[in-house]
């Protein structure tokens, strides 16, 4: 592995985030507006209170360490039998620290066969992707993954 | 009627059997503005612009339906999966949230 | 003066933090794994059949290339992977997106503009076409090629600008790996710059091509950007295609890039 060394300076545009703003806001700089829901607002909006379980069940994929904050892959897998008795009712993809958590909610039938969702979502900086799984019998499932989001490179 | 919007749908693996489990991918350029950023000409903030609902039929009947925000990546992906019954259609609706309505289809042809 | 300087920001730097976690910025093969899964579903997919619908029904398509090239259709694609060439009918070494020019000067219809959405997909289908082809410049072929080549080492070798860099100050084989910005480095031939552009850049959510990937790089290095289409332009692709060829990097268009 070669050695790392932080070059500073040595290119030229003067602050990273001049050049490479995130397109969206994190949370405390997000607009006033009823559709824009931090994390705690959006889970309860879609739990309505309910509880909701770490489950193992949920596998999310995204990557440790994003490249770049505008298209930042997510997937997402339950467990499921998928059928009309037992089956991924709604996949939903939050982030933390987004303007607005919500990115997608996802309503899955039995013909999906499978309890999987995978999109890209823009992440305005360092936090976690969220997974939150509504099962048809009612219950919420949850899985959370920290993304590091690199803003920089040249060019 | 021609589409107004480009966009793709790609069954993964590309050749298969009825009653397999296929992977459907949606790709489709839309700008997914999300009323945050500024235009560097004008100063002006570009108005939000982005796809809000999906919807995933089989041969005219809904399968998977999407609420999608602002913040899903511009030029969006989407996947899901679908086990093949037999021949028949896929059609992916989409609307933004300026009210344009878009469709795109698929031929399901599945080998024996 | 400038070369003292240039030592000097190196010595300096070389001192600075050391990062603790070396792995801090690089991509974990998991990673790695989910990007490269990307490729599959590249919006730019969408360009390039869009670029072949207008290559094919504004210039006629493969058909008339290959007719215009003088080669057969057959051996278009290994032809196509050997630019940029010397086209002796246009007097100079030339990137494909100036053959489609060319082209349409022949037909009598209007020039696609070189720096235009239509022409950057156009070229990205047409190099598409060659896709797991071996790059293939032959820099002794001809005089021209092989001037082409000198000028384009010297423009990629040569300090200038503000800071006084040249490409080989951040691509060369013992600078490659280290951060800047939080990137690692690229060797230019290595990740087949050559094989891999016109490709989908993730942070400018579009197509973008080789000449303005260059730009983009020149204007942050503080180097005067040169012009799309210009003999150094065209000379620096010829350099940095044969870095990759040194490797045997194929042509897999369009790439997928941060």
């Amino acid at each position: 592995m070669k050695r790392r060394n932080f070059i500073k300076g040595f290119c030229a545009a003067s602050a990273v985030a001049a050049t490479m703003t995130p397109s969206i806001l994190l949370a405390k700089d997000a607009p006033k507006n009823a559709n824009v829901l931090t994390i705690d607002a959006a889970m309860s909006a879609i739990t309505g209170g309910k509880a909701v379980t770490d489950s193992a069940k949920v596998s999310l994929t995204v990557p440790e360490i994003a490249e770049n904050g505008a298209v930042v892959p997510v997937k997402v897998h339950v467990e499921s039998p998928m059928t009309e008795a037992d089956y991924v009712k709604a996949i939903h993809v939050l982030a933390s620290k987004n303007g607005n958590a919500r990115c997608a909610d996802v309503m899955l039938t039995p013909l999906n066969a499978k309890g999987y969702f995978a999109t890209r979502v823009k992440l305005g900086g360092t936090q976690d992707v969220v997974a939150l799984v509504e099962l048809s019998d009612g219950s919420f499932l949850r899985a959370a993954k920290p993304v590091k989001v690199t803003i920089g490179g040249c060019g | 009627m021609a589409e107004a919007r480009k966009s793709m749908i790609k069954f993964k693996p590309k050749k298969f059997k009825v009653g397999d489990t296929i992977k459907v991918d949606f790709i489709v350029i839309h700008p997914m503005e999300t009323g945050t950023k500024k235009d560097k000409k004008t100063g002006n903030i570009k108005p939000a612009h982005y796809i809000d609902s999906i919807t995933f039929s089989l041969d005219g009947k809904p399968f998977t339906t999407m609420k999608v925000w602002e913040t899903v990546s511009t030029n969006p992906y989407f996947s899901v999966n679908m086990k093949v019954p037999g021949k028949g259609k896929v059609t992916v609706d989409y609307t933004d949230n300026t009210g344009e309505k878009n469709t795109k289809s698929k031929k399901l042809k599945p080998k024996g | 003066m400038k070369k003292v300087l240039l030592s000097l920001a190196f010595l300096s730097t070389m001192a600075m933090l050391q990062l603790n976690a070396g792995e801090q910025f690089a991509m974990s093969d998991a990673d790695r794994a989910m990007y490269s899964e990307m490729l599959e579903n590249n919006p730019a997919e969408i360009y390039v059949e869009e670029g072949g619908e207008i290559f094919e029904e504004a210039l006629g398509g493969e058909e008339a290339l290959a007719k215009f090239l003088e080669v057969s259709e057959k051996n278009l694609p290994k032809y196509i992977a050997g630019f940029p060439r010397y086209i002796a009918k246009l007097g100079n070494v030339v990137g494909i997106d100036q053959v489609l020019q060319a082209m349409q000067v022949s037909q009598g219809k209007e020039k696609t503009k070189l720096k235009s959405g239509k022409m950057f997909s156009m070229l990205a289908y047409v190099k598409s076409l060659a896709n797991d082809e071996l790059l293939n410049i032959d820099i002794n072929a001809d005089e021209h090629i092989k001037a082409s080549y000198d000028l384009g080492k010297t423009t990629y070798m040569t300090a200038r600008g503000g800071r006084g860099l040249s490409c080989n100050s951040c691509h060369s084989a013992d600078i490659v790996g280290q951060v800047l910005r939080t990137q690692p480095l690229p060797d230019l031939g290595e990740v087949a710059v050559a094989g891999t552009w016109p490709a989908y850049r993730m942070t400018k959510s579009s197509l973008r091509t080789t000449q303005r990937r260059f730009q983009g790089c020149m204007k942050n290095a503080l180097l005067k950007v040169i012009p799309i289409g210009s003999k150094e332009m065209i000379a620096l692709e010829v350099y940095v295609t044969t870095l990759a060829q040194a490797k045997n990097k194929k042509i897999a268009i369009p790439g997928l890039k941060r």
